[in-house]
Parts: C-alpha cells; structure tokens; sequence
C-alpha cells in the first residue's frame, strides 16, 4: 500500500534563508500524524509547501501517488487535502454558514446542496446555533471550530491542522482533541501542528519532530516523549532569543 | 544625433518636474501607506496660486515657489489632520477612495471659482531658450529644473541629517517600532502629506509657465506621479527621482522618435510592463 | 420571494410612470437614473462582490459605445444589434486583461485598472481610421425600430429610451441576484473576504476573478451602447475618460458595496443631487460625488445600505 501522502526530501528556500532542508515523512491512510518542534522550525512553512502556497525549492510531494509539486492550492484542496491556518482567516463579512458553504462548493455546484452539507457540518462542530452570525463576530474558540467545519466541507481525504488549539482556554482545547479523535475515527487522514505535547500525545499515532528546518526525529509519540535530542531541542529553543 | 541629445535633455529636464510630484506621492505612501490621488490636484492648486500671484502681484512664477511651497504644505496638513488620519487603519481601497474624492473636490472647486477657461501664464522669457552646442533648451524649463534640483537635495539633506528627518525615515521603515522609541507616528504622517503637498505645489509653480492651467490639470499629473512611483519602487525617494526622470526621457524620445500622439501611451505601456513583472520597481528595495 | 416583491413593484410602477408624466426634463432624470444604476450594478460585480476595485471600467463601458456606433457609422447595423458584437469585444478584451492584472493586489490593481482604461482612451484617441479621433463620431441615421414588420419607434421621443433604460437596470438587477446566489457569487465574496483562505478552500482565484470581470465587462458595455444611443455622440475623454470609471465606484461606495440594493440607492442620491444643483455647479457637477464620497468613507464605511442595516440591526437588538 502506498502511503496517502509523501514528503520526499523536500527543502524550501527564502533568498539566502533555508525554512526547511531536505524533510522526508509519509503519512498512511487514516493515520494522525503530529508535527512538531520549536518556534521557527519550519514546520508552516512546510504546510504551505505541500498545499501548494508555494512550491518547494527542492524535493517532490506526492499525493495519493500523483507528484503535485507547484500544483496551486485550489487545485490541491479539490485533489483532497484541505489546510486550516494557525492565524483563523474567517471571511469576516459572510456568515458563519455561508463560510461553511465556500468550502461545500468545492466539490458540488450546487448552492442548496452546499448548504445541506454546511449545515452538517456546522452540527458536527456544535456551530449551528450561530450559523447566521457574521463570522468575523465570533470569539476565537468558535472561530477555531468555524475553521475546522469549513475545511471538513470541503469533503478532505486529508486534513492539514495549523495549531487549531493555540490560544484556546482548556474547555475549548477538550473540545477540539475530540473532534480530531471524532474525525480519526471516521478515518480521516490528518496531519497536526501543535504545541501542547499533552494534546499530540492523545491525538497522534505517530510524530515528526523539525528542528531549524530539518527532520530532527519521526517515531511513535513514546518514542519522542523519550527522545534525549528532542528535549534539548525544545530546551535549546526556550533558553534561546525568543521573539 | 543633435535630435537624440536635444530630446533626451528636454526630456530630463521635464522629467525633473514629474520627479517632483513622484517623491511626494512616494513619501506620503512611505509613511502612511496611503496612495494619495489627489496629488495632481495639489499641483494644480501650485498652478493657480502661482498663477494669482504673477497676475495680481506681479511675483515671478519661479520666486513665488517661497509663497506656493508653505500654502501647500498648510493644505496638505490640514487634509491629513482632518480627513486622512481618519481612515489609516481602513482597507486601502477605502483610502485610494478618500484621497479620489478630495481631489474631486479640489478640482471641481477650481471649475466653480476660476470656471473652466484656459489660461497661460506668459513671462518675458517664456519662449527664449539657451544654446548649448548645436541643442537650445528653453529657459523656463532650465529654470525649472534647477529648482527641481535645489529642492530634491534640500528635501534629501532634511531626511538625512535632521532628527525630524531621522523620525520620518524611521515611520516609513517600521512604524510600530517608530512608536516604541518614542517617535510620534501621527505627527509624522502630517508632516509628510504637508511635505509631499509642498512638492506638488512646488511642481506647480514651476510648470505654471510652460503648460496650460485649467482645473482638470491634475489628473495627468496624479496618473504621471503613479507611473513615476511604481517605476522607482513604492517608498523610495530615490527611485522616484529616477522614475521622473526616465519618464520624462521615454515620454521625449517617443515622441520623437515613435510619434507625438503616441508618447503618453508608451508610457503607460512602460506601466503595465513594471507593474506586471517587477512590481517592487528598479530600486523596490532600498527604501528612502 | 420576500426579496423580491419590492423589487417587482417598484419595476411594475416605474413602468407605468411614462403614463403620467409626460415632461421630457423628467424622463430624462428617469433615464440617466436606469444608466447609473445600470452602471453600479455592473461595476458592483467585480468591486462589490470580488473587491476587485477597478478604476478602468470607462474601458468597457467605452467599447460597448464605439463599437455599436462604428458598425452604425459603417456598415449601418442599427446600435441595439451592433451592441451585441461590441459586448463581446469587451469581454474578449476584459478576460484578455483580467488574465494579467488579477495577480496583481490592492493598490497595484487600482493603478493597473486605471492604466489598461487610459491605454484604450489613447488608442481610441489615435486610431483616427476607426474612431475618427477626438472629433467623435456623431449617430446619424439611427434606424427605426421594427418588430415584424411593424415600426415600433423612430426614436423622436424619449419615451422608447425610458423603457429600454428601465429594462436595462433591471436586467443588471437580475444579474446581480443570480450572481450572488451562484457559486461564483460565494467565490468571488470569499476573494473578497480573504483571498489566501479563499484559495486553500478549492477557489481558482483567477478563473473566478475572470469569470466575474467578464459578466461585469458585458454589462457595462450594454450600458456604454445604451449611453451612446441616447446622447447621440461619443468622443474618446467622454467614453473612455476616468471620470466615468470614477462615477461608477463611488456610485457603488455611496449606496454600500457588494449589495444589490446598494448601488440602486446611491444612484438616486447621486443622480437627484446632481441634477438639484446643476444650475449652481454647471460643469463643476462632480463635486457631489466628491463631497459624498468624503462623507461616507469616513462616517459611513459600508454606504447608505450597510449604515442603514446597522441601525436596524441595533433596533433589534436593543
């Protein structure tokens, strides 16, 4: 079986600045996989890199088999692998149901149809009581959700999460791990960036660890927690300049 | 040959002028990073002034940039502080939206008071001309130019050696960070679109004696400082001083050499083609 | 439903008002009225919903005037067919443009709208075989009307020009409403909203910005041919100039952006002021917009629409 999604030695470039270095993963069907590692390690630079926001310097991403390096995100997203934002981009001006059916569109023509599949989403989450509201009106644990409901709109294969849990008080981050574990189990592939170790440790089957742009370590999240280099990267980090 | 040089310096020489309006557009935006469109209407509201003072009192149109120079800057001021500052957090749309209509309003003002009509600014040396070699420059452009120049290097000597400079300097760069060292940001960004107003009304003057004034003078000029600046680099003084001048170069040679009608189109052309494959302009870079 | 039974009656009694009023100073208001809504309803496509702020839409509006009064000129094609070829020159050459200047953000879009509308003005200016320069081409022998074989009007009143006009605008209306309900009206809001978020959600921001600009080229070449037909002469700054471009934003801007009722709204405001000062300004006329739009940006950011909206939506909530 070949696996759903395939990083191979994949390295991106800023003029002179390497954001990452020859980073190699493949994530199987089903699996949740954590990336993490300290400030600055790269790891959103490579979610832009693999949903096509810009192509990698070096290397190839593979998708279901099909090489999509310098495939535009559109495009990415209707092949089945959807991203959140660390930063929410909410479409201030629209509902909070009609953001919902931007993403429904991306696989339907159909405007009703869209919103019946919004809609669904919207329950999953626990957002349909506020499906009227403007979106740029929410506070930022349902704006968080609203991200996760539009994206799963979007009928994924694959789900890319930037920090869905950064910034949210402890009720909310439960709330979120539950959706994940919810969607795991329906099978849903996903890849997570995340700060909190307690949270990856719960979601995660496996964990890629970056450090200043490069693959530090990859393994089961026992493996990680017990890893001596992956400690002192993290301590490294909070002993350093932090901005 | 003789062609080439005579319309390459006529060319620099007008360019000149169009440098003028570019660093005021490019300072305002350096600072605010608001695109003002009411920049040509500023330099026609220099015409008008410079136009009165010669008509009423008799002042050369050249001296009287001492007069036209703080008007503006007092004009350009009290836009900023009454209107502009309110809308520096807006979707720059809205901004370009603001800066449109003031200048509606400025030039639909000149239509009701001075009406329509052309006028000419006439001088005594209004068509002699200089030779040098075998080409012969017009006076008033020459002047024109030289002022320019005086005024570009004062303007340069204030934002490179005085604290008030070094404060401006610093808003552009980084305005939060300007604001932590105590720079007061929001008096920067008066004094800004006073100086970028003071150099339209100083482009003003000193076209008052070459062109026509009218009230709907100032759209070309606004479309020109546009081209200017995006040629140079949004937010470099220098560039903008570079853009005017190969404006005005391209803008004399097309007509020359390509045909007369056809010179503003080069130049739009010429537009398009920075704006589509080198947006941050020749000099993007290096700011201020 | 609800949504649109206002918008029927008012069209029902719009429609009607040619048998009261008779005076063709008043027809005439009701015309340039159905053109500027006409007008903001097409820009309102592409800036209202996309936010693509253009500034260059003199140049559609331009094309569809010149190319229905050229193919009148010469090969004596009455305007109401010869609008048809001249809508879909403006969209060739819009989707033409769109394809370079939608990457383009912000700002830079705004010069670069304003710069492709002043290219064609000079072209138009220049091409003197075609357009006869700035002289202008004046319509002459506008044929009459038939339907069958039956004439329906020889165009020596003004009423003929106010249905035309009222079918126009409303046609524009409709157009708006089904975009907005379409999927491109959710993609190109989404662009609008966020175009970064809009692309990871499976939106092709070009094809869609695209898609936008040619329905919102077409319809405002229709109005552009409609313009010209009704005046009767066309020259390049008249057409092409910016002022018109100018005209059809802050018409959009006053009545509230990206909203079907917003630009039917500001086009009352903006046509009855104007008008009601004509005599005091003269030629001077565009300072209304000019004052409006100063107002409005700064106290009223979403038009009359959205200031409107907010009250009620405090009413209620209070």
């Amino acid at each position: 079986m070949t696996a759903l999604l395939e990083v191979r030695n994949v390295s991106r470039f800023f003029g002179g600045v390497t954001a990452n270095l020859d980073v190699s993963f493949s994530v199987d069907q089903g699996v949740v996989l954590g990336l993490i590692g300290p400030n600055g390690a790269g790891k959103t630079t490579l979610f832009n890199c693999i949903t096509g926001f810009y192509p990698p310097s070096r290397g190839e991403i593979f998708f279901e088999g099909q090489r999509i390096n310098g495939f535009p995100p559109d495009k990415v997203c209707r092949l089945g692998m959807a991203r959140t934002w660390q930063k929410v981009r909410p479409l201030a001006k629209l509902t909070v149901l009609d953001n919902t059916v931007v993403g429904a569109l991306c696989h339907t023509n159909s405007v009703p149809e869209a919103r019946q599949i919004a809609l669904e989403q919207l329950r999953v989450v626990g957002l349909e009581k506020r499906a009227n509201v403007l979106a740029g009106g929410l506070p930022i644990g349902e704006r968080k959700k609203l991200e996760l409901a539009r994206v799963m709109a979007t009928k994924p294969r694959m789900i890319l999460l930037d920090e869905v849990m950064g910034g949210l008080n402890a009720r909310e981050s439960e709330e979120i791990i539950g959706l994940i574990l919810d969607v795991k189990k329906r099978g849903l592939t996903q890849v997570v960036i995340e700060h909190d170790m307690k949270a990856i440790v719960r979601t995660c089957d496996r964990i890629v660890v970056l450090n200043s742009g490069e693959k530090l370590a990859e393994g089961s999240p026992q493996q990680i927690v017990n890893d001596p280099r992956v400690m002192a990267a993290y301590l490294g980090d909070s002993g350093g300049a932090k901005a | 040959m003789a062609v080439f040089l005579q319309s390459a310096l006529s060319g620099i020489l007008i360019g000149g002028v169009y440098a003028l309006t570019g660093i005021g557009l490019t300072l305002i935006f350096g600072v605010m990073r608001v695109i003002n469109f009411a920049q040509g209407d500023l330099v026609m509201v220099g015409m008008y002034c410079t136009f009165w003072l010669f008509v009423l009192l008799g002042i050369d149109p050249f001296l009287s940039v001492v007069l036209t120079m703080p008007a503006l800057f007092l004009l350009g001021a009290l836009l900023q502080r009454t209107l502009i500052n309110r809308v520096l957090d807006a979707l720059p749309q809205n901004q370009i939206l603001l800066t449109i209509g003031i200048g509606l309003v400025l030039s639909n003002t000149a239509m009701l008071v001075f009406t329509s009509d052309y006028r000419i600014l006439s001088t005594s040396y209004s068509s002699s001309s200089v030779a040098l070699g075998v080409i012969r420059l017009s006076t008033p452009l020459l002047f024109c130019f030289l002022i320019t120049g005086v005024i570009t290097a004062a303007l340069y000597w204030f934002l490179v050696k005085t604290d008030t400079g070094h404060a401006i300097r610093a808003t552009a760069q980084d305005r939060d960070a300007a604001q932590l060292m105590g720079v007061n940001v929001r008096f920067m960004g008066v004094l800004a679109f006073g100086l970028g107003s003071a150099l339209a009304g100083a482009a003003g003057a000193l076209v008052a004696p070459i062109y026509y004034i009218y009230p709907q003078v100032g759209g070309a000029f606004t479309l020109k400082a546009f081209v200017v600046v995006v040629l140079g680099g949004m937010g470099s003084i220098i560039g903008a001083a570079l853009g005017g001048i190969l404006i005005g170069m391209s803008e004399s040679l097309a007509a020359v050499y390509i045909a007369a009608d056809m010179k503003d189109l080069c130049v739009y052309v010429i537009f398009l083609l920075v704006l589509l494959l080198k947006p941050s302009g020749l000099l993007g870079k290096s700011r201020m | 439903m609800r949504t649109f039974l206002p918008w029927a009656v008012a069209a029902v009694a719009l429609a009607l008002v040619p048998l009261w009023v008779q005076s063709p100073y008043a027809l005439h208001i009701f015309i340039l009225l159905f053109l500027a809504i006409a007008l903001g309803e097409s820009w309102n496509i592409i800036g209202g919903f996309a936010g693509q702020y253009s500034v260059g839409h003199s140049a559609w509006y331009g094309l569809g005037a010149y190319g229905a009064f050229i193919l009148l000129q010469r090969k004596a094609i009455a305007p109401w067919f010869g609008v048809w070829v001249a809508i879909a020159a403006a969209v060739i050459i819009a989707v033409a443009v769109g394809w370079i200047t939608f990457r383009l953000r912000g700002p830079y879009f705004v010069l670069a709208s304003i710069a492709v509308a002043e290219i064609i003005r000079l072209a138009a200016l220049n091409w003197k075989e075609l357009t006869n320069g700035a002289e202008g081409i004046l319509a002459a022998d506008v044929p009459p009307l038939r339907l069958g074989g039956t004439v329906i009007t020889d165009w020596n009143s003004k009423i003929p020009y106010f249905y035309m006009g009222l079918g126009m605008a409303l046609f524009c209306i409709a157009v708006n409403f089904l975009v907005k309900r379409s999927k491109l009206g959710y993609y190109l809001q989404a662009i609008r909203e966020d175009q970064d978020a809009a692309h990871s959600l499976g939106i092709p921001l070009t094809l869609s910005k695209n898609t936008g600009l040619a329905i919102s080229a077409a319809c405002t070449a229709l109005a552009g041919g409609f313009a010209a037909l009704y005046i009767g002469f066309i020259e390049p700054q008249g057409v092409f100039g910016i002022e018109v471009s100018i005209q059809m934003v802050l018409t959009c801007i006053i009545g509230g952006i990206g909203t079907v009722a917003g630009p039917v709204i500001g086009a009352v405001v903006v046509v009855l002021l104007s008008e009601a000062l004509r005599a005091s300004l003269s030629s001077a006329h565009l300072l209304v917009y000019g004052v409006l739009v100063i107002i409005v940006i700064l106290t009223m950011p979403d038009g009359f629409v959205g200031f409107i909206a907010h009250r009620l939506r405090r009413k209620a909530a209070a």
